[in-house]
């Protein structure tokens, strides 16, 4: 089996963004990650959930957009994030030509909280009294398009909704879609915000841990929480940015996605989609420095990833140091993926993994779990995402 | 080097029909199947039409998957769209080689009835209090994710490669189409089934209403008396595999999937971009990157709602992209005789383009009656007519300006 993005590998990534109640720069983020710090908390609202809150976020700081005020705060949220990356990316505004502008967006359920509220509005104000600029804003793609018209990206927009899963597919499709020329540019985006009715439901599902620590990949692992954050990425070819005189930030070199039917399947097709991705990159798991697990402390979801990890990589399972940032920052759904990427090609560059906040006891053995800072030898990752609709996805990203 | 993607299965679930040879019929006859709801209402809004879609008992919703098959009626129209597409492949595939086939569905609106269960729950209603979250059930947080309709499919399947949900608005479908045939292409998947779904929801109609896009009877894409669209239920889904494969077990191919055009307005968060230059963007890409020659295009599938400017921009972007040659194109909406169906709409327009190549006949555009001066095309009218199809362009175009045009060839 061949993959896009082996016969076209890599695609650079150029710039990113992140906005996460741990810090509004990647190197807050980071410095918040290497000293253990975990954003979630119990939250007034819930009496049996904790919850990663974005505090104060004030969209005004990050990003001058005209309607941005009518836009719900998830929307805001990635707009501004996209705003930072491309910034990041140096690129002024209105530097690229829109017909070479392009965006990927990662969302399940950023639309979803102006969904229940204009359907709530219908059902008990009525339809001439319901606010009619909520019903576009209500529609599962509207997040991406509305990010989209704030860059003015005219080669397309397309939202990916694969719950956990999403950042990681959506860094893929946009790397394919780079990759083959349909635009120079591509912004990857994805944003979560606490969503009550979600958190509510989670919780009578006994999916959240109902106190802190977030425990993930932990014996006591007990269950996840929501957290909030925004994240984005741009991608181009390495070609196009030698030619404007940018030095990557790193390379997107394999991206899989497979399907697990059940649980008792998870571990399996998760270890499939590892040894695709890797195979798409053409990276040995002996060359992998560093893990960035996507476990959220839901028990047996953990399980699945550790197992998936020991299965994909083998004789190596122990070589890699593995990370695992829900721990820090809850699980915040579509950009979580977008945010391991982020903070692993960081780690690759400065050479230190973050470590995983409050793990003590690992429930299973068998891999190199960095329990603190952990220095890393090698310049390249492998990323896993699952969701729990049964959606898994790995990413291979390298330093150089 | 990149593989041929065929279509080797098709599958619909519509108001003309959910047998391929019922459907094709169908729409060649020019039947309207927009009436009267009986199944859908909203208080405020008295008598609505569409375009309902009874379904067999074979696909009715398991009780299994959701209780309430009103709440998730577009679950259930893609599994059975899904499972249709399956049967008429006739693919037999062991379990390993499962692992290697995906999905990639498209929606609009999604589980959007999972939300108005849970306003309607939550009755007695105070607009002055937030939701009670005692009343949210633990399954809601499943239910109400878009990416079931893939999962779901993709389990009942058997399938363990990459599922996916793609949502472009009303361009879902032919975005979901557009992702499925790059995996193949590419090699990353063995085949993937492509499908949408949607069904009526309160948010559509009203949102419409609200904007004056709904029609206040019964659509007439390209009319002069058109005045907004009526809305279909609906599920599409194709089987997309190589040509190699294809052909090597014998499989009854439809067409070529030859590749797509896809491009973004960037205009505006509900209206289309000023004359259909996003249309002309993603037919061009289209042409462009399967070095399809203009001269052999014999047919195009139009997005054709029935709305003021859709059918002006789309007319524009003909009349760009085809020069003098524009009029002897046909192009035709089938949206006048199953309504908009939304997410799946240009899935199910795939499959008529699918049979346009079959059957060498293109479909029409019903209760065209009186043509509008600014719109000078052969649209096809009235009922369908023999002409001979090759190639065809499947435009589709959604809210927030996202637009993709598929290209679909004969296989000689």
């Amino acid at each position: 089996m061949t993959g896009v993005l082996a016969a076209v590998a890599p695609v650079a990534v150029t710039g990113y963004s992140v906005l996460t109640p741990l810090g509004d720069s990647v190197a807050a983020l980071v410095a918040a990650l290497r000293s253990g710090r975990s954003s979630v908390a119990a939250d007034a609202d819930f009496e049996t959930a904790c919850t990663s809150r974005l505090l104060d976020f004030d969209p005004t700081r990050y990003a001058k957009v005209r309607g941005m005020r009518v836009y719900p705060r998830a929307t805001q949220l990635e707009i501004c994030a996209v705003a930072l990356a491309l910034a990041d990316a140096g690129f002024a505004e209105g530097a690229i030509d829109p017909l070479q502008l392009g965006a990927v967006t990662a969302s399940s359920f950023s639309h979803l909280e102006t969904l229940i509220e204009y359907d709530r509005g219908l059902t008990t104000v009525g339809m001439q009294r319901t606010n009619p600029t909520l019903m576009p804003l209500a529609l599962p793609s509207a997040p991406g398009a509305a990010t989209a018209l704030s860059i003015t990206a005219k080669a397309f927009a397309i939202t990916l909704n694969d719950g956990g899963a999403a950042g990681l597919a959506a860094l893929g499709l946009g790397a394919r879609l780079v990759a083959e020329g349909r635009a120079r540019v591509c912004v990857v985006a994805g944003a979560a915000t606490i969503c009550r009715e979600l958190v509510s439901s989670a919780a009578r599902a006994k999916l959240l841990t109902p106190a802190a620590p977030l425990r993930v990949l932990d014996e006591a692992s007990c269950g996840t929480a929501f957290g909030e954050a925004a994240a984005a990425l741009v991608l181009e070819r390495p070609a196009d940015a030698a030619a404007r005189g940018r030095a990557p930030l790193g390379f997107l070199r394999g991206q899989a996605s497979t399907f697990a039917p059940s649980q008792d399947e998870l571990a399996t097709a998760l270890a499939r989609a590892c040894q695709r991705a890797l195979r798409q990159g053409k990276v040995a798991p002996e060359v992998l420095a560093l893990v960035s697990c996507g476990a959220s402390g839901i028990a047996n979801s953990d399980r699945a990833h550790a197992i998936a990890l020991q299965r994909a990589l083998g004789d190596a399972a122990e070589r890699p140091a593995v990370t695992a940032i829900k721990g820090n920052l809850g699980e915040v759904l579509d950009p979580s993926g977008l945010l391991q990427c982020i903070t692993a090609l960081h780690a690759l560059r400065e050479r230190v993994a973050p470590p995983i906040a409050a793990l003590e006891r690992p429930a299973v053995a068998g891999l190199r779990y960095a329990t603190r800072e952990a220095e890393l030898a090698g310049g390249a990752a492998l990323l896993t995402a699952s969701s729990s609709t049964g959606s898994c996805s790995a990413l291979v990203l390298s330093s150089d | 080097m990149r593989r041929r993607v065929v279509i080797s299965g098709c599958g619909v679930v519509t108001a003309a029909g959910h047998e391929l040879d019922t459907f094709w019929n169908a729409l060649m006859s020019g039947t309207c199947w927009v009436k009267p709801l009986q199944h859908f209402a909203h208080a405020e809004m008295g008598a609505l039409h569409g375009a309902e879609t009874e379904l067999p008992g074979e696909d009715r919703l398991p009780a299994s998957i959701d209780d309430n098959p009103y709440r998730a009626r577009c679950l259930e129209l893609g599994l059975a769209a899904a499972r249709r597409a399956l049967l008429d492949s006739k693919l037999k595939a062991t379990p390993e080689a499962r692992e290697n086939i995906g999905v990639v569905f498209g929606t609009t609106m999604g589980e959007e009835r999972q939300v108005g269960d849970l306003s309607e729950s939550q009755a007695p209603h105070d607009p002055a209090e937030p939701a009670t979250p005692r009343r949210v059930d633990a399954s809601f947080f499943s239910r109400v994710n878009n990416h079931q309709l893939a999962a779901q499919v993709a389990r009942a399947a058997g399938f363990g490669g990459p599922t996916l949900l793609a949502t472009t608005a009303c361009s879902s479908g032919n975005a979901a189409i557009a992702q499925a045939y790059d995996l193949v292409a590419s090699g990353e998947a063995d085949a993937m089934l492509a499908g949408g779904a949607d069904t009526f929801t309160r948010l559509i109609y009203c949102g419409f209403s609200r904007m004056s896009a709904l029609s206040a009877s019964i659509c007439r894409p390209f009319d002069k008396q058109r005045d907004g669209v009526s809305f279909g239920e609906g599920a599409g889904a194709l089987l997309l595999e190589p040509l190699e494969d294809a052909l090597q077990r014998g499989a009854r191919i439809y067409a070529e999937v030859a590749g797509y055009g896809i491009s973004n307005d960037a205009h505006h968060i509900t209206a289309p971009g000023p004359h259909g230059e996003g249309f002309v963007r993603a037919m061009q890409q289209a042409l462009d990157t399967t070095q399809t020659a203009l001269e052999r295009v014999d047919y195009v599938s139009a997005h054709g709602t029935g709305t003021l400017y859709n059918d002006r921009g789309e007319s524009e972007a003909m009349q760009k992209i085809f020069g003098a040659r524009a009029k002897q194109v046909p192009i035709s909406s089938i949206k006048s005789m199953i309504g908009h169906t939304n997410g799946p709409a240009s899935v199910i327009e795939a499959v008529a383009c699918a049979l346009a190549i079959q059957h060498n006949a293109v479909p029409p555009t019903a209760r065209l009656q009186e043509p509008d001066a600014e719109l000078d095309l052969d649209y096809v009218p009235g009922i369908g007519r023999a002409h001979a199809v090759s190639t065809c362009l499947s435009l589709a175009a959604g809210f927030g300006g996202h637009n993709v045009c598929l290209v679909l060839k004969r296989v000689s």
